[in-house]
């Protein structure tokens, strides 16, 4: 294996990303997060949900987007298609939905009963006489909504500058042929962090953390030949960026760990994933999702941004069909609390980073050779960021 | 004569069918939480060997088929993946590691249908 040094071992190209000091601002200042909510999430494809949760015609969810201050109503229509709206009843912008999902045949406002069909457009209203508007101009405000290997993104511009296949680039057809293409179900673990969400979501790009904070649970992930369980490899796909992660064979596991990981395994095989080439890459895409390719816990990643310095996290463990067998039931039910035991370890740590930045204290933090993904993150944000606030400043000049 | 609880050959586990036959990922993870060090290591301890019979036992029948005594069998197994790796794993970490795992809510578990 090769193990990180200040010469790195990356696949495809590497930017120039310099080795400089980070501003520590970005990370806390609420300044910088106004910033990032028009440069970054009202006009980058986000990551919202996944097909299998809305399999017939008439399935629904919702989900907060708070960085936007948006909530937004998915729907799979009677036609097949999967549409995008705000939640908001185009009468007097009432929310729509309350709840969090299910089926519905259509969507009525609790305020004055206006009902809008699965295509948005408004059906029904009472007393519809007495208004100075056509029912067609009163659909629900769509939103471009598109989906890569079963996931599902969504776009709050008006007119996205790329497709999300091309967004994604190379990467969508590695995603295409992961386990979460064909997942049909998952199990799901939620967090709620004080912290910045760039910090929330760095501590899963970078290895050097693994053994002192997971040195019981993550025991396997370091060892003699890597004793910081470096990845093997670092790549760059424009904004996103891949890592492939070392896991020391020579680990001795645990007797239910032995017995529940290679049920797992056999599983993952049944599937037609025994010799999947991504089970060990890690696949981060901008801004705030990464997957996990290993076929025994095929976990994403949304760090859902609310303040500067608070955020949401979701994990989900993607399975292809119902559990079949008690066994198989045994093996997901396993492979999940694991996950959670090792991300409980990270959240807290997390959490503990965000109380030392916020005082300012820090002017700068540093990345070493290894924390390059976290280094290559900032660069996407910040020139973002300087990128719209030069076009503000234009603005206000002309 | 007493009913039996749990499938034959599985009796070992009666005593812990209150604590530990728990429907629902969420309710799993709550009991690992609750239950002291001594309750952890005593169900891991008469649930680890028995687990391969058991689940062998419990493969011969679709889930959505399982009757009480098999869902109790089940259930134990389940509650024994949350235990395992407190167990295993964490040792003396897992009082603090208890309180952090609280954040992270189990919203959702394949295992939750049919349970």
């Amino acid at each position: 294996m090769n193990v990180q040094t200040k010469e790195l071992q990356a696949g495809g190209q590497v930017p120039d990303l310099g080795t400089g000091p980070i501003p520590a601002a970005p990370y806390y200042d609420p300044a910088y997060f106004e910033l990032e909510r028009e440069a970054i999430f009202r006009r980058s494809w986000l990551q919202v949900g996944h097909v299998c949760e809305l399999a017939q015609p008439g399935n629904y969810v919702v989900r907060a987007v708070e960085v936007v201050d948006a909530s937004i109503l998915i729907v799979h229509g009677k036609d097949g298609k999967l549409r995008a709206f705000h939640n908001v009843c185009t009468h007097r912008g009432t929310q729509l939905v309350a709840d969090e999902g299910g089926k519905a045949a259509r969507f009525t406002c609790r305020y004055h009963a206006w009902t809008f069909g699965l295509d948005g457009n408004l059906q029904s209203a009472p007393d519809f006489e007495q208004f100075y508007v056509e029912k067609a101009a009163c659909s629900l405000p769509e939103v471009h909504v598109e989906v890569c290997a079963g996931l599902i993104f969504i776009n709050l511009t008006e007119s996205p500058v790329q497709s999300l296949r091309d967004y994604l680039g190379p990467l969508a057809e590695q995603l295409e042929a992961s386990p979460v293409a064909r997942a049909t179900t998952f199990g799901e673990y939620v967090y709620e962090i004080e912290a910045n969400w760039k910090l929330a979501y760095d501590n899963f790009q970078e290895n050097y953390h693994l053994r002192f904070i997971h040195s019981r649970s993550g025991a396997a992930a370091v060892g003699e030949e890597n004793p910081f369980g470096y990845p093997t490899q670092y790549a760059f796909h424009g904004p996103h960026r891949t890592q492939t992660i070392w896991s020391n064979p020579g680990a001795v596991p645990t007797p239910v760990q032995a017995f529940a990981f290679g049920k797992a395994f056999q599983f993952a095989a049944a599937d037609g994933f025994g010799q999947y080439p991504h089970a060990k890459d890690y696949f981060a895409l901008f801004p705030n999702f990464f997957l996990f390719g290993s076929p025994t816990q095929h976990f994403s990643h949304t760090v859902m941004p609310i303040t500067a310095r608070r955020s949401r996290g979701i994990f989900r463990f993607y399975w292809i069909g119902e559990d079949e067998s008690a066994s198989e039931r045994f093996a997901r039910e396993y492979c999940m609390v694991v996950g959670r035991d090792i991300h409980t370890e990270d959240r807290a740590v997390i959490e503990g980073g965000q109380r030392g930045l916020n005082s300012g204290a820090l002017k700068v933090i540093h990345f070493q050779a290894n924390e390059i993904l976290c280094r290559h993150l900032f660069h996407e944000v910040d020139s973002r960021v300087q990128a719209y606030k030069a076009s503000l400043e234009e603005g206000a000049r002309a | 004569m007493t009913v039996a609880l749990l499938p034959p050959g599985f009796e070992a586990l009666e005593p812990f069918i209150d604590a530990w036959a728990l429907a629902g990922a969420a309710n799993r993870a709550q009991q690992r939480n609750d239950s002291t060090e001594a309750e952890r290591l005593a169900f891991y301890e008469a649930a680890k060997d028995l687990a391969p019979a058991a689940l062998d036992y419990l493969d011969r029948k679709p889930l959505a088929e399982l009757d009480e005594r098999e869902k109790r069998l089940m259930n134990l197994m389940l509650s024994l993946a949350h235990v395992a790796p407190t167990v295993e794993a964490l040792g003396p970490a897992e009082a603090q590691h208890a309180q952090d795992r609280e954040h992270l809510k189990i919203t959702r578990a394949s295992s939750d249908l049919y349970a």
